[in-house]
């Protein structure tokens, strides 16, 4: 059996005194409460802009590919631009869940299942551009290999834009899948928690009947491995295989063999800067800064160094082969796009994707949850600008002096893009409204080991848990039911007098699943005989506590044991 | 404390001195004029039938050269000295491939040491020991391989064609290069990466070694420092060194992922020899707390770091293969058409083999089982590294006989002599690395 | 036919793995154990047999790879064979740098949909399948043991009580 043991020197990974109920309630809340003015304002902002976008993509697809700012010299600007940065974004996500698992890196659990929605969702609007891009998307069909009613003509499996479609779309729908797996136990939690029916219902659908069997458990746990050791070589391919649209032609600047690398490399750097962007408001507007923690961030800000420096190191080795390969078409790519017409987008992309991260070599601004902000949207900047100065700058000057031109996006190409940040928000929105955003069955895990509360108790030498032999055994259970019986409204009345009668027009009832000890049913309950809030459940004494038993007439000494009136008295002063 | 055993020194001996004399041999038996070398090629061909046709490998070798063609002088005659100058560049090669193959090892293993430290992984201190012993062998294999480019550079041999002025003066893609491509850089640079690589692994030792005795995490916390210090100028060091030492034997042909395709071979190679020889340790009971799980770790890093070798390799050679670029693709024709068996063979045991082996996670507890395929995987590497290098410098007059052999035997002595001698000079497991505990209960 | 089990409810993850070890070492049978989370180890204590979802995987990974080694055969080089960017395809061996991409994704893609699939099917996961766990709290922080009866039931309370359960419950199927 593995032990809990983890090293003192480690930070830890879970705040506060937290047991493994309190992720459950600190997990659920966002889904189930109702949504605040700031999320409507931000939601409303993401929608408008997808509404423009779906515009603008109807005015391309009912008009054509003209309206865009292409030219026959540049006849690929922004449409694979922002597909390359979308796709670039979407690998952070598996990047986390899967080399991060195999790398036994605890601090993934909190941050895995947000990374994994920022991977579909970016990886759809990837998805997007070459759809549209086809001029007659309905059509779409015909990159798949199935024999076409026109003659024996398949697709062709020399061309790296197929692979693509094949990486793309395996991708995404690998992604899709081991994003859901993980989220069954989750979504089972919220279900046995929901009280609405129609929460229920919806939850009960999205989690597959998950039960936790131990069987379960243990193909869950081999499932979720085998996957990410499939997804890790994945992850890889994916950009791989996008970097092999340029790097097979023989385009200068374009035909370079470090790309596979490099192009990973941008992307795990341009992913992680994203995942920074979504999580330090994430964990601000939904409460989870005790599992979001700032070690976290300073964790993701170290990467975003380390593949920065990387991508750096390739830049240089780009620039220097190219000299050194004694070939001027090369020698001269490299000169335009560091002095030609373009020269502030190759200075942007440098300053951004290289020189920018190296200031998280200090640790008080990679500590510093606004400068990581700053920079993880300057990151992504940057990294846009490295596919626009890829593509556009080696193609501008193509081998035709005569031809030679520049690109202007017209406001379609810039509209698109807009929309498609749009949609990826709108998603995200939604997606933090109505998903666990952490995966609070891997943190319950790791939470002996990296919790605050454990770790202070391992330090201080005692005991993790504590075997009690006080068990209530109770005989022919046939089903679990709590609701108070008729006929009890003698103890009800007393029970209340002693406590206070909750008046619905000064007060607001509490979330009283926040005590340790009640759940979603016993809220219910006690709601029914009429307490509702902090102060009330506070004034409870032995006396309340047996008038509770003998309404209820479930598990007896069960509010004396988790001391619901100390919690209460605690989260009614914290209020 | 380890103390070395006298049949594993003995044995260490004995390999040096047959290497010494297989590399003796070589060097004695290299032909000194055109006529000597006709006639070895001659008998040569008779023995064998004819096995290395001469006529097919002609066009690549001489582009890798790249010298004859330009020159258009007589060709048969140059035909003939080029030929002399490959017979006289096999043992020098023989002896750099393997002088070259053993130092990676080395750095490869000072790469995973800095890296574990840098990332302070929990799993790895107890065999923190185990990889500055290996490391130690940077100094010896260092100063090998330092001097070697030194006698290259002193016209002792062939084996960079761009240190030839003759050469140079009639070839205008070099001539290009010479900023770069010239002697007192080369060794410059060659010097600056030896001493970085060395002092960042005496410094780490040091500090390691203090840390067992201290009473704070000072000497831990600078260690890993100096670690993500040292990683940066790996990442530089590493791809100039491929481009010197490496590359630049085909002074022609250029790859910018050359370096990085460098790295995941030295870093496959040295995770293997941390294996092997951790396994070695523990069977003779000097490594107590070391695990399978330990071991099934090692292994995995074999198995994921030999896909991702492959996935370099695949990634330069398709780009290559697809682009069809004349100056490019020379660089696999060559290798191709002379050296069939090799080029593929080590895709086979360097690619397949691990795959194959090291994918069911039982496989990678059997302690055997990962010797068995440690060795398979350095004997890809090696091949790979032979690869590298050979084309360039011997052509088609390749073979793997007693020059190659004893170089290998000779420095896998030297080699096991120095590491385990340095294995003796301190405990084999760390005491107060703050994650030893970690280390110590790791398994699952 | 009614039969009896009980249900023991625990609350911390290392108290289950003792009171499963002391359990099984009672030779009662452990029916089922119901998890909020992975518990390291749980599967081996209670004698599970390792499960061989792995190997499946790797053998629909083996499909995938000649699934797309015959289809990009027949379409690229018997089907319809052409000469593309100066490599006329002769043979699939030859051409083969190019195909390796997607010989790559589908053996992933076969892995990985076919492997979920069976994880699926095997442990009963669908939509508007029904939950089985017999108490909601077995998702938040509560572990339930069940373990049927044979013989002395009160021995086994006992027993459960002595390994720390905080609640044991009788149950007639």
């Amino acid at each position: 059996m593995a032990s809990h043991y983890e090293a003192p020197i480690r930070k830890p990974l879970v705040l506060g005194d937290r047991d493994y109920h309190d992720v459950s309630v600190d997990i659920a809340r966002p889904v189930e409460t109702r949504a605040n003015r700031q999320w409507w304002i931000v939601f409303t902002i993401a929608f408008v802009a997808f509404l423009w976008g779906i515009g603008c993509i109807i005015y391309t697809i009912s008009t054509g590919i003209g309206t865009w700012g292409l030219n026959k010299t540049v006849g690929w600007a922004w449409d694979i631009t922002n597909f390359v940065w979308w796709v670039g974004i979407g690998h952070a996500g598996t990047l986390i869940s899967a080399v991060l698992l195999l790398f036994r890196q605890k601090w993934r659990m909190a941050i895995n299942r947000s990374a994994e929605a920022m991977t579909i969702f970016s990886v759809v609007q990837a998805g997007l551009f070459p759809i549209i891009h086809m001029g007659r998307p309905w059509l779409g069909y015909w990159v798949l290999p199935i024999p076409n009613q026109f003659g024996s003509l398949w697709v062709n499996f020399n061309s790296p834009l197929l692979w693509d479609v094949f990486a793309i779309s395996t991708y995404l729908s690998v992604s899709l899948v081991f994003w859901w797996t993980g989220l069954l136990p989750d979504f089972a939690m919220i279900r046995d928690r929901a009280v609405k029916p129609f929460q229920k219902k919806i939850y009960s659908l999205v989690s597959f009947g998950w039960s936790g069997r131990a069987k379960d458990w243990q193909r869950f746990e081999e499932v979720s491995l085998v996957l990410a050791g499939l997804a890790t070589p994945l992850v890889l391919s994916v950009h791989t295989i996008v970097s092999f649209d340029f790097a097979t032609s023989v385009i200068p600047g374009w035909h370079t063999t470090i790309f596979p690398p490099y192009f990973v490399a941008g992307a795990i750097f341009s992913g992680f800067a994203m995942v920074n962007t979504l999580l330090i408001i994430m964990r601000k507007v939904c409460g989870l800064e005790a599992y979001i923690t700032v070690q976290h961030i300073e964790l993701m800000n170290i990467i975003i160094m380390i593949t920065g420096s990387i991508v750096g190191c390739a830049y240089i080795t780009e620039l220097f082969i190219a000299w050194y390969s004694g070939v001027e078409y090369e020698q001269y790519a490299f000169l335009n796009r560091a002095t030609g017409p373009y020269w502030w987008a190759y200075l942007l992309m440098m300053t951004c994707n290289v020189v920018s991260p190296q200031i998280m070599w200090f640790k008080k601004i990679r500590t510093s949850i606004i400068v990581s902000f700053i920079i993880s949207i300057v990151v992504n900047v940057g990294m846009w600008f490295e596919r626009f100065v890829i593509i556009v700058t080696s193609l501008h000057r193509d081998y035709l002096p005569s031809s030679w031109t520049m690109f202007s996006p017209t406001y379609v190409d810039i509209g698109i893009f807009v929309g498609t940040i749009g949609f990826f928000f709108t998603l995200f929105l939604l997606y933090a409204r109505t998903f666990p955003v952490i995966a609070q069955a891997e943190v319950k895990s790791i939470l002996k080991s990296s919790g605050e509360k454990y770790k202070k108790l391992r330090d201080a030498g005692q005991p993790l848990y504590q075997i009690q032999k006080t068990a209530t055994i109770r005989e022919k259970v046939a089903e679990d039911q709590s609701l108070p019986s008729e006929g009890s409204k003698k103890e009800v009345a007393d029970l209340l007098g002693a406590i206070g009668v909750f008046d619905a027009k000064r007060e607001t009832p509490d979330d009283l699943k926040r005590i340790k000890g009640i759940g979603p049913q016993m809220e219910q309950t006690l709601n029914q005989i009429g307490i509702f809030t902090f102060a009330q459940v506070g004034k409870m004494t032995e006396k309340e506590y047996n008038l509770l038993d003998s309404i209820t007439g479930s598990f007896p000494g069960r509010a004396q044991r988790d001391d619901w009136a100390g919690q209460a008295r605690g989260l009614n002063n914290s209020k | 404390m380890y103390t070395f055993s006298n049949r594993l020194r003995i044995g260490s001996f004995i390999l040096m001195a047959v290497g010494l004399l297989g590399i003796g041999i070589g060097f004695v038996s290299a032909p000194s004029t055109v006529a000597e070398a006709k006639a070895l090629v001659a008998a040569h061909d008779d023995g064998h039938g004819g096995g290395h046709g001469e006529s097919a490998t002609h066009e690549g070798s001489d582009e890798a050269h790249g010298t004859v063609a330009m020159q258009g002088q007589d060709h048969g005659a140059s035909h003939d000295e080029h030929l002399l100058h490959q017979l006289q560049n096999r043992p020098w090669s023989a002896l750099y491939v393997a002088a070259l193959f053993f130092f990676i090892i080395a750095l490869g293993v000072l790469a995973f040491y800095a890296v574990q430290r840098a990332a302070q992984a929990g799993w790895s201190p107890m065999l923190f020991r185990v990889m500055e012993g290996i490391t130690a062998y940077l100094v010896p294999g260092g100063i090998i391989v330092f001097v070697l480019l030194v006698l290259s550079v002193l016209h002792l041999n062939h084996l960079f064609t761009w240190m030839d002025p003759e050469v140079v003066a009639h070839d205008t893609l070099l001539q290009g290069k010479t900023g770069y491509l010239n002697t007192p850089f080369f060794l410059i640079r060659a010097a600056i990466f030896l001493g970085g690589w060395i002092l960042y692994r005496e410094v780490s030792r040091r500090l390691s070694l203090a840390q067992d005795e201290a009473d704070d995490n000072s000497n831990f916390k600078k260690n890993f420092r100096w670690s993500a210090g040292f990683l940066v100028f790996y990442l530089v060091s590493e791809s100039i060194m491929s481009w010197d030492w490496i590359m630049s034997v085909d002074p022609h042909w250029f790859s910018t992922l050359f370096g990085w395709y460098v790295f995941a071979t030295m870093f496959v190679s040295g995770i293997t020899a941390i294996a092997i020889i951790s396994i070695y340790l523990k069977s003779r009971g000097y490594l107590p707390d070391v695990n399978d799980s330990h071991i099934h770790d090692l292994a995995k890093f074999m198995f994921g770091i030999s896909i991702f070798w492959t996935y370099l390799w695949f990634a330069q050679f398709m780009l290559i293969w697809y682009a069809n670029i004349p100056e490019e693709v020379t660089y696999f024709v060559t290798r191709i058409e002379d050296y069939k068996l090799p080029f593929f063979g080590m895709l086979a045991l360097n690619f397949v083999f691990p795959l194959l082996m090291l994918m069911n996670s039982d496989y990678k507890r059997v302690n055997w089982f990962v010797i068995m395929t440690g060795i398979v995987i350095l004997l890809g590497h090696y091949l790979d590294v032979f690869i590298m290098i050979m084309p360039a410098t011997v052509g088609d007059q390749w073979a793997i006989g007693i020059p190659e052999i004893g170089a290998v035997l000779f420095f896998a002595g030297l080699f096991i002599f120095w590491v385990f001698r340095a294995f003796t000079m301190a405990p084999l497991q760390p005491k107060r690395n703050p994650y030893i505990e970690e280390s110590r209960q790791f398994h699952y | 036919m009614a039969t009896k089990v009980i249900h023991a409810y625990y609350n911390d993850d290392d108290v289950l793995m003792h009171a499963v070890k002391k359990v099984k070492a009672a030779k009662h049978p452990i029916e089922e154990v119901y998890c909020p989370f992975p518990v390291h180890g749980l599967d081996k204590a209670m004698g599970l047999a390792p499960t061989r979802i792995a190997i499946t995987s790797f053998m629909y990974g083996c499909l995938g790879l000649a699934v797309a080694i015959v289809m990009m055969n027949y379409i690229m080089i018997q089907d319809w064979p052409q000469d593309i960017g100066g490599k006329p395809s002769f043979s699939y061996v030859e051409n083969m740098p190019a195909f390796v991409p997607i010989m790559f994704e589908m053996t992933v893609f076969f892995a990985a949909h076919l492997m979920v699939i069976t994880f699926y099917l095997r442990s009963r996961l669908w939509p508007f399948k029904k939950a089985e766990n017999p108490d909601v709290r077995t998702t938040d922080d509560h572990f339930i043991m069940e373990i049927g009866v044979d013989g002395n039931e009160k021995e086994l309370k006992a027993l459960l009580r002595d390994t720390g359960a905080v609640e044991i419950n009788s149950i007639e199927k």
